[in-house]
């Protein structure tokens, strides 16, 4: 169950229209290492989690991510709000412009459309946290990307504090990691999947 | 350091990854909290291309009244949505578990006055802050993605 509150996890004020930011901007709305990916990934595999408080994490982990999706659709929306027609052709939004006019749609900056295909839910807790970890870390390095290139202070301040989170996740994803592996046989980690031969799993460890 | 027992990291061995466990370190308060995006400043890793933004937030010169209220619910709430995932892993830490109490109390009397003053934010807040309403405010105030008051 979720509950709405009217305010952004971070606060957004964009002064400045800028459809080219926020065309490299939209790649955490609905790219392969964005936002919304990131809460579907954590928000999928958390069903099959053998250690309960590691689906926990992964619930609020995932509802954060949610948070962000929003962060970044508000920066978009603020960014092309007041479009002109002639700010409508600025290279690179042109084409997203002629599909979407000044609406949110879920996709890559190349134009690439967002798709389940971005992440994996792979039912195997080693494999899946993996996963969850390198995805911390692509989503870094996008906002790395972005802050390398994008100079208005409105939009710097808030893609500052979503890099910070990857990091603070990747932490969180690690100690989640440790969790799971005391659960398991520490001389061969590999020896049966948690979350399929459960069987094996709770003679191994009660949890 | 009881909560060690909990979740401490297991023997490094072949063919695995192990990440260390965060110990508990000094928070940062609440504004710088948000602006840097963590509350713990041990795990504040900056860019070198992000150093040196100005925090927007943490000077309440020339903010009005209900941005500021605004400002200190977003500076609580996100203290306690990164406690959240602290004590996720740390389930048995004292300082932890103390700080989340202390601020849940202080967001929801900061969300009951923003009600009361301005709009609810949330529809618990509502019947909090404005008990006597005689008309449901849940479409009052901006909404979130415009801006506004920030």
């Amino acid at each position: 169950m979720w509950c709405y509150e009217k305010r952004l996890q971070f606060p957004v004020k964009i002064r400045k229209t800028c459809p080219k930011t926020a065309q490299l901007i939209i790649s955490q709305y609905g790219g392969p290492d964005g936002e919304l990916s990131a809460s579907m990934r954590y928000l999928a595999q958390r069903y099959s989690m053998p250690v309960k408080k590691v689906g926990g994490l992964m619930t609020d982990i995932g509802t954060e991510e949610i948070n962000h999706m929003e962060i970044i659709c508000a920066m978009v929306y603020q960014l092309t709000k007041n479009l002109t027609p002639e700010e409508a052709k600025t290279a690179g939004f042109d084409a997203y412009y002629i599909d979407h006019t000044a609406g949110l749609w879920p996709q890559a900056a190349a134009g690439v459309p967002f798709t389940s295909l971005e992440f994996q839910s792979k039912g195997d807790a080693m494999a899946d946290l993996y996963e969850d970890l390198a995805a911390e870390q692509k989503a870094r390095t996008v906002y790395e990307n972005l802050l390398r290139v994008i100079e208005d202070p409105d939009v710097r301040e808030p893609l500052k504090f979503l890099r910070a989170r990857e990091i603070v996740h990747f932490q969180r994803f690690g100690e989640a990691l440790e969790m799971t592996k005391q659960k398991l046989d520490s001389k061969n980690f590999y020896y049966f999947n948690p979350e399929f031969d459960k069987k094996m799993f709770c003679q191994e460890k009660e949890l | 350091m009881g909560f060690l027992d909990n979740c401490c990291n297991t023997c490094e061995t072949l063919a695995m990854a192990s990440v260390p466990q965060q110990e508990w370190c000094e928070p940062y308060d609440l504004e710088t909290a948000l602006s840097n995006g963590t509350i713990f400043p041990c795990l504040n890793l900056e860019f070198y291309k992000a150093e040196n933004i100005p925090c927007s937030i943490c000077n309440p010169e020339g903010q009005s009244e209900q941005a500021k209220q605004l400002n200190q619910i977003n500076a609580v709430s996100f203290a306690i949505n990164d406690l959240t995932l602290y004590l996720d892993t740390h389930p048995d830490c004292k300082n932890g578990l103390a700080l989340f109490k202390e601020l849940t109390e202080k967001r929801l009397g900061l969300l009951a006055d923003y009600a009361k003053e301005y709009n609810p934010l949330t529809q618990s807040s509502m019947i909090t802050g404005t008990p006597d309403t005689e008309k449901y405010g849940w479409a009052e105030g901006p909404v979130p993605w415009e801006g506004g008051h920030v």
